[in-house]
């Protein structure tokens, strides 16, 4: 993973985040990755192609209401259905992960992609997250993002 | 006329995401109809008259790809206009969905204006709904 492909990662997730649900992504300083949130959640999905491997999604519970309520027009309370707002950090992730590859590959290559998944991650499993070097940090709305890529080294 | 138009993904949450995004966009809808796979919305299009159905690919049970198969194999249905609705952006696979009938792509995430715009093409119809 390349500085360029970790500043790929924050640029894509910002333009799929501005369009999906018209909130803002700001990078964060990589000395300076954000903090583990009290109730972080972990959404993740494999791809297989041109190239294998696993996009991963870190936020706060609190952001995925948020998410949910801009996606679906909503105010953030009625969106608060656990269900509802797992199920809008999955989309998000699935989109954010369709223009990844894109963005890495070309428009070329197909790409067979698994049903994303969440589950609630550990505080140090998101320190490890935010301290590895090919994960992007963010800001959003002062919520603590971080997006990974990881590549299988024997490819598709 | 009010257009009735199928929206097919295995999400409850997505399906309301783009149902949102159709009313939105100013076309006109008749009550909406959804199903969460391909073997749903082959129920529904058995049902109901269908101007147009909005597919995602992947999906339990059966996906968008055997649905349009499925769809083109009965003498009915391979009339009506499919139009995937996918995250990927393969050209290849783009091509791919069209030589099997697909009559359009939109790319997520989309506006309301690209929706009505894939709609009003692929329908003929003019922003007010009429031919």
């Amino acid at each position: 993973m390349t500085e360029n492909n970790k500043a790929l990662l924050s640029r894509v997730f910002g333009e799929v985040l501005e369009q999906m649900a018209f909130m803002f992504a700001d990078a964060v300083d990589a000395d300076e990755p954000p903090l583990p949130p009290s109730s972080p959640l972990l959404a993740h999905m494999t791809f297989r192609g041109a190239m294998a491997g696993r996009l991963s999604l870190a936020v706060t519970a609190d952001m995925c209401p948020e998410i949910a309520a801009n996606l679906l027009g909503t105010e953030p309370e009625e969106a608060a259905d656990p269900k509802v707002s797992r199920d809008a950090l999955k989309e998000l992730l699935n989109v954010t992960c369709g223009h990844v590859l894109t963005a890495l590959a070309g428009d070329q290559p197909v790409f067979d992609l698994t049903v994303p998944q969440v589950e609630e991650l550990d505080e140090e499993l998101w320190t490890a997250m935010a301290a590895a070097p090919e994960t992007a940090a963010m800001l959003v709305d002062d919520h603590p993002v971080l997006l990974s890529i990881e590549l299988d080294e024997k490819g598709a | 006329m009010a257009l009735n138009i199928l929206v097919v993904d295995d999400s409850d949450t997505v399906r309301a995401i783009i149902l949102k995004t159709l009313k939105m966009s100013g076309i006109a809808l008749n009550a909406p109809l959804e199903a969460s796979n391909g073997a749903e919305a082959l129920t529904v299009l058995k049902e109901q008259w269908v101007d147009l159905v909005l597919t995602d690919i992947n999906m339990p049970e059966m996906g968008g790809v055997e649905l349009i198969e499925r769809m083109k194999e009965d003498d009915i249905l391979k009339a009506i206009p499919v139009v995937v609705v996918s995250t990927e952006g393969s050209a290849t696979r783009i091509e791919e969905l069209k030589a099997k009938g697909v009559k359009a792509y939109v790319r997520k995430p989309f506006t309301p204006e690209q929706i009505r715009e894939v709609v009003d093409q692929v329908l003929g119809v003019s922003h007010d709904g009429e031919q």
